[in-house]
């Protein structure tokens, strides 16, 4: 392995996800915090393999750079680091666990992580996106390689809102809620059984839904008492630690797309 | 009696995928047949097996009972893990993250595109020719909603101009990077045959034929020389013999054209 860096925002969404696992590998990676509400994921030196920073789909994630390679995809990256560490139990060793936490992941960042980044970035991103100036905006914007991850920039810049994608996303939000509160049901105290990269990615994108949409949780007391647990687990505590802002789950970049078709 | 029984349409984009995951391996299975264009997926008999009516589904019976897996990305790396056999997942830990970028690559952005034009001109056209009372009442016994809106769009040819055209912009950028990395390695994320190689080869088996401006000998030398490989692996030709309509018959055409 050549010389790693992990560059990451805040500890919310994505960059929870994979600080968080980095955390509990216990590898000594070198974390570097940058600005992704300034371009700055955009402008990584050193880079000679850059398509999945340039073609991610997750939107403004960390991104893992090494012997030249942008790594991309919080998920796979949280798997990855488990991986090289040897297997630190982040995923379950038996085939059909292992399908059943890949499942719930893929629900998680193709259902919920689009629907949570558009309400954070609407209530926490918009106004300081809206507020830099067209030239620098351009500049800003044209650095990013993907049309679509750019679309997301400039509709968030653009402060049209849809209210039926809104609407959507608030319905995703509860849905992702139930789905927590029926898998906590039978009182197993982390989503899969043994705690996980699900606990980490749905705690990732869901804990900053309590202050944005609290009908979510209010009736979901399970859920509730899961994301305090999940925040109270020594890599979680360390990932939120990095935070320079005094609520990291408050801060949100542009995320993903919310599914094209079908 | 085999323990696995895979419910599939034709050795093409998902359905494919466990189909050629399973055949590579060397794991015996029961093949059951679910006509897409009839709407079977739908029907109550396999919702039983898969109440969310998609394709395609896996049961794997053992000690445990009977266990229903769905997703076909997901069935295939849990068929690598179960069974024994050639590993289809790269030893080295970078490689395994490439492999899994490349399969959601192709899984959430390029193959939606993809499939968008496949249906636009293939399965939509096909299925209007049926009865529209028909088709209305097959539409509302699908039980996702998204795969509702998803049907009926294609159904009513409803795509816009402008989702044609970024699906026409998706496809040619995710053909020109394909181009790229294999270039830089043997195949799709490693140099060693993979489950990224099965997925994206589901999707793109026959780009010589459907989007011939975009990939060819001269255009895309390396997907050209990438498809050949896997064209030539037994059991891709297992897979591809297992099809039923005139999609397999590419097969043939595109090996006479790249071989």
């Amino acid at each position: 392995m050549g010389e790693a860096v992990l560059y990451h925002g805040e500890p919310n969404g994505a960059s929870l996800t994979v600080l968080a696992a980095l955390a509990e590998t216990g590898l000594d990676i070198s974390c570097r915090p940058i600005e992704l509400l300034a371009g700055a994921r955009h402008h990584l030196p050193g880079l000679a393999e850059p398509i999945a920073l340039d073609l991610g789909i997750e939107g403004e994630g960390p991104v893992l750079v090494i012997g030249g390679e942008a790594m991309t995809e919080s998920v796979f990256l949280a798997q990855y680091l488990d991986e090289l560490a040897g297997g630190c139990g982040l995923q379950p060793d038996d085939a059909y666990a292992h399908w059943d936490m890949l499942m719930w992941c893929r629900q998680i960042t193709e259902r919920l992580s689009p629907a949570a980044a558009l309400l954070g970035n609407l209530a926490s991103a918009q106004a300081a996106i809206a507020a830099i100036p067209a030239d620098r905006f351009a500049a800003l914007t044209g650095a990013i390689v993907s049309d679509d991850l750019r679309g997301r920039w400039q509709a968030l810049h653009s402060g049209v809102v849809d209210p039926a994608q809104v609407a959507d996303s608030e319905a995703k939000v509860d849905a992702a809620a139930q789905r927590c509160e029926d898998k906590l049901a039978d009182g197993r105290d982390w989503l899969m059984g043994p705690f996980s990269i699900a606990d980490l990615v749905t705690y990732s994108w869901l804990a900053g839904m309590e202050s944005i949409r609290p009908a979510a949780f209010a009736c979901r007391p399970l859920t509730r008492a899961w994301l305090a647990r999940v925040a109270a687990r020594p890599c979680v505590v360390t990932a939120l630690s990095l935070a320079t802002v005094s609520e990291p789950l408050r801060s949100w970049a542009p995320g993903p797309e919310i599914n094209r078709w079908g | 009696m085999t323990d696995v029984t895979l419910y599939h349409w034709e050795p093409n984009a998902n359905s494919g995928k466990p189909m050629l995951a399973l055949m590579e391996k060397g794991v015996p299975f029961a093949s059951h047949y679910i006509d897409m264009l009839q709407f079977d997926q739908h029907k109550p008999e396999y919702l039983a097996i898969n109440p969310q009516g998609t394709i395609p589904a896996m049961t794997h019976r053992g000690a445990w009972g009977s266990r229903v897996l769905t997703e076909s990305t997901a069935i295939m790396e849990y068929v690598n893990a179960a069974f024994p056999g050639p590993d289809l997942m790269p030893a080295d830990a970078q490689d395994r993250w490439r492999v899994r970028w490349w399969m959601k690559f192709m899984d959430q952005w390029l193959g939606p595109s993809f499939s968008m034009i496949g249906w636009s001109v293939f399965v939509g056209p096909r299925v209007r020719e049926r009865d529209p009372e028909e088709l209305a009442a097959a539409i509302e016994r699908i039980p996702l909603p998204e795969r509702r809106a998803a049907w009926k769009k294609a159904i009513s040819g409803e795509f816009s101009a402008e989702e044609m055209a970024e699906s026409r912009r998706r496809v040619a950028l995710g053909i020109a990077r394909l181009e790229e990395e294999l270039g830089k390695r043997d195949y799709v994320g490693s140099n060693a045959y993979s489950l990224a190689d099965i997925n994206i080869f589901n999707s793109t088996y026959s780009l010589p034929l459907s989007q011939p401006d975009l990939a060819s000998k001269e255009k895309t030398p390396n997907i050209m020389r990438w498809l050949k490989r896997v064209y030539e692996r037994e059991a891709v030709g297992k897979t591809w013999a297992m099809g039923k309509t005139d999609m397999a018959a590419r097969y043939s055409l595109v090996m006479e054209g790249i071989v």
